[in-house]
């Protein structure tokens, strides 16, 4: 008889181990999974950095993700960085810098802003909505403006 | 006066001002003004006069415009010498046109206004009738009203953007007026239905456009063959390049079409949608095109690329739906479905080339962006589902555990 009560007692300590180890592993990894940051913001942020300022040339412009809307990032010849929802207020296609014509231009239907994201020509009804780039540490950050 | 514009006129001040002007509603400018004081005395003020329009405002008064002497209360010296009384209808474009068109004048009050409204006006189909002696054509007070001018930008302007469609079709909308010129009497009713009276009048774009932004304003003319392609082209800029650089634009011409309006109508352009270009229905493309011709499988081409754009794009949106749903990480698909309604925009405007192999550039890259945000949203159902199926092993686990331990409580307790 002694012989079933040692098999149980290591289908026991079997179990226990196998069970503890599971449980490690389900807590570790919801854990791991947190710790490691996410591809892309939250939907809802306020601001977005985008890189060194050194790395941004003047006369160009990058498309930056904030949360789910796209921002156009500009900066001027003379340094001075703008940000403007890259939404076109007519049928929100993404905007592009043309840096040859000094405008911001919409593909879909011609529609042509200036620099400060005022409807120029073209269909759309209403400017471009304007965000704060301000500098911290060195790096370009886009901020949402304050209402 | 003419007949028609002068009941619009009268309409319209009985909108903006009710009932004489009380004395105590004279502005302290105004109060040393005889021109308003005897006129007021005797009851004789214009019905809608504005006093706080901006020629009164600037202190032109009545004698501004009118002569005569405004600082005296002796009526026969007030009404001599440069008092010019009311203007008749065939003299109110000069009547106007004395301050109006005079740049050095006009500067002293407004010095960003134009100063060819008269000049435009008489190239106008009204001013080229006024001049032939026709007072029943709109003329100045017409639009503008007598005595509540007020500047176009002011919403409470006869000649603002949302009261321009109404104030045309006071005299346009008269069949009894128009009969006498063989102008139809629809265009109203067929604008308020159309695409840009919904926007102007329903949602108040002010980006649409009224009777004024295709006709002209002081110089008001129908757009001819020739030039219609280009009033659209002014908003529709994209549409109007591509088209006038095919071969229909030039058979449109030597037909002596009209261009846009052929296919999009004229005062009732509806909204667009893709079955326009198909070779069903409701297409426009079978109005000229028969079933063996190029451009009958042109059209057929163009829709079916844009159908399965159409429904990529749907199938994108049902899994986004479903990855919303869920909680999970909609960001990028968000983005991919952004750039494939981007293509689709496109696509539908180069179907002004007429040109299977343009759409096709702009729907394939579309196409590929909907089938990306389809493949990202079921990795993320599909990564929603391993964490949920997860939770269930670890519950499990968890359990089989809990009952290890009391088993084993329990054998420790007996040895």
């Amino acid at each position: 008889m002694a012989e079933p009560k040692r098999s149980r007692r290591s289908f026991l300590n079997y179990v226990l181990g196998g069970g503890l180890l599971g449980w490690i592993g389900s807590v570790i990894y919801p854990v791991a999974s947190y710790l490691r940051p996410p591809a892309e913001a939250g939907g809802d942020v306020a601001s977005v950095k985008w890189g060194p300022e050194g790395d941004f040339r003047p006369g160009t412009s990058a498309i930056v993700k904030f949360g789910r809307k796209p921002v156009l990032l500009v900066r001027l010849e003379d340094g001075e960085f703008r940000a403007l929802s890259a939404t076109c207020t007519h049928l929100d296609c993404t905007v592009q810098f043309r840096s040859d014509q000094r405008d911001i231009w919409c593909a879909c239907h011609n529609g042509v802003y200036d620099l400060r994201g005022q409807n120029v020509s073209g269909p759309p009804p209403r400017p471009l909505g304007p965000y704060a780039v301000n500098i911290v540490d060195g790096d370009v950050v886009i901020a949402r403006l304050e209402a | 006066m003419s007949r028609k514009p002068f009941g619009v006129l009268l309409a319209w001040l009985a909108l903006v001002v009710a009932g004489p002007v009380a004395a105590q509603d004279i502005p302290e400018t105004l109060q040393n003004d005889q021109c308003i004081a005897c006129h007021s005395d005797v009851g004789y003020l214009p019905d809608g006069l504005l006093l706080a329009g901006p020629h009164m405002r600037a202190e032109l008064s009545c004698a501004g415009c009118h002569g005569g002497d405004n600082t005296t209360d002796d009526e026969e010296i007030a009404h001599a010498g440069t008092f010019r009384g009311v203007p008749d209808a065939a003299s109110i474009p000069a009547f106007c046109g004395r301050c109006h068109s005079d740049l050095g004048f006009m500067r002293s009050y407004s010095p960003s206004a134009s100063t060819d409204q008269v000049a435009n006006y008489y190239t106008s189909v009204h001013g080229q009738k006024l001049r032939t002696g026709d007072t029943h054509v709109a003329q100045c007070a017409s639009c503008h009203t007598a005595h509540a001018v007020l500047p176009a930008s002011d919403a409470r302007s006869s000649v603002h953007p949302m009261n321009v469609p109404a104030l045309c079709n006071g005299c346009h909308g008269d069949a009894e007026t128009m009969a006498d010129y063989g102008i139809r009497t629809t265009q109203y009713r067929d604008y308020v239905g159309s695409v840009h009276g919904q926007a102007l009048l329903e949602r108040e774009d002010l980006g649409a456009p009224a009777c004024n932004d295709c006709h002209g304003n002081h110089g008001a003319q129908p757009p001819g063959i020739e030039s219609i392609e280009h009033v659209c082209g002014m908003c529709h800029v994209n549409n109007a390049d591509y088209f006038s650089a095919t071969g229909m634009a030039r058979a449109f011409a030597d037909e002596q079409l009209h261009a846009c309006e052929e296919c999009h109508g004229i005062h009732d352009v509806r909204k667009t949608f893709d079955a326009m270009v198909s070779t069903g229905d409701d297409s426009v493309c079978t109005t000229c095109h028969e079933e063996g011709d190029d451009g009958y499988a042109a059209a057929d081409s163009m829709y079916a690329q844009l159908s399965a754009l159409v429904a990529a794009q749907d199938s994108a949106l049902a899994v986004t739906e479903r990855v919303r749903e869920i909680g999970m990480d909609d960001i990028e698909i968000g983005f991919l479905l952004r750039d494939a309604h981007e293509s689709t925009i496109q696509a539908r405007t180069l179907v002004h080339t007429f040109d299977p192999s343009r759409t096709a550039e702009a729907t394939t890259v579309g196409l590929e962006k909907a089938n990306e945000a389809i493949r990202i949203g079921h990795e993320e159902i599909g990564d929603f589902r391993f964490r949920r199926f997860g939770f269930g092993i670890a519950t499990l686990l968890i359990t089989i555990l809990t009952i290890a331990l009391f088993f084993k409580i329990r054998e420790v307790e007996r040895s």
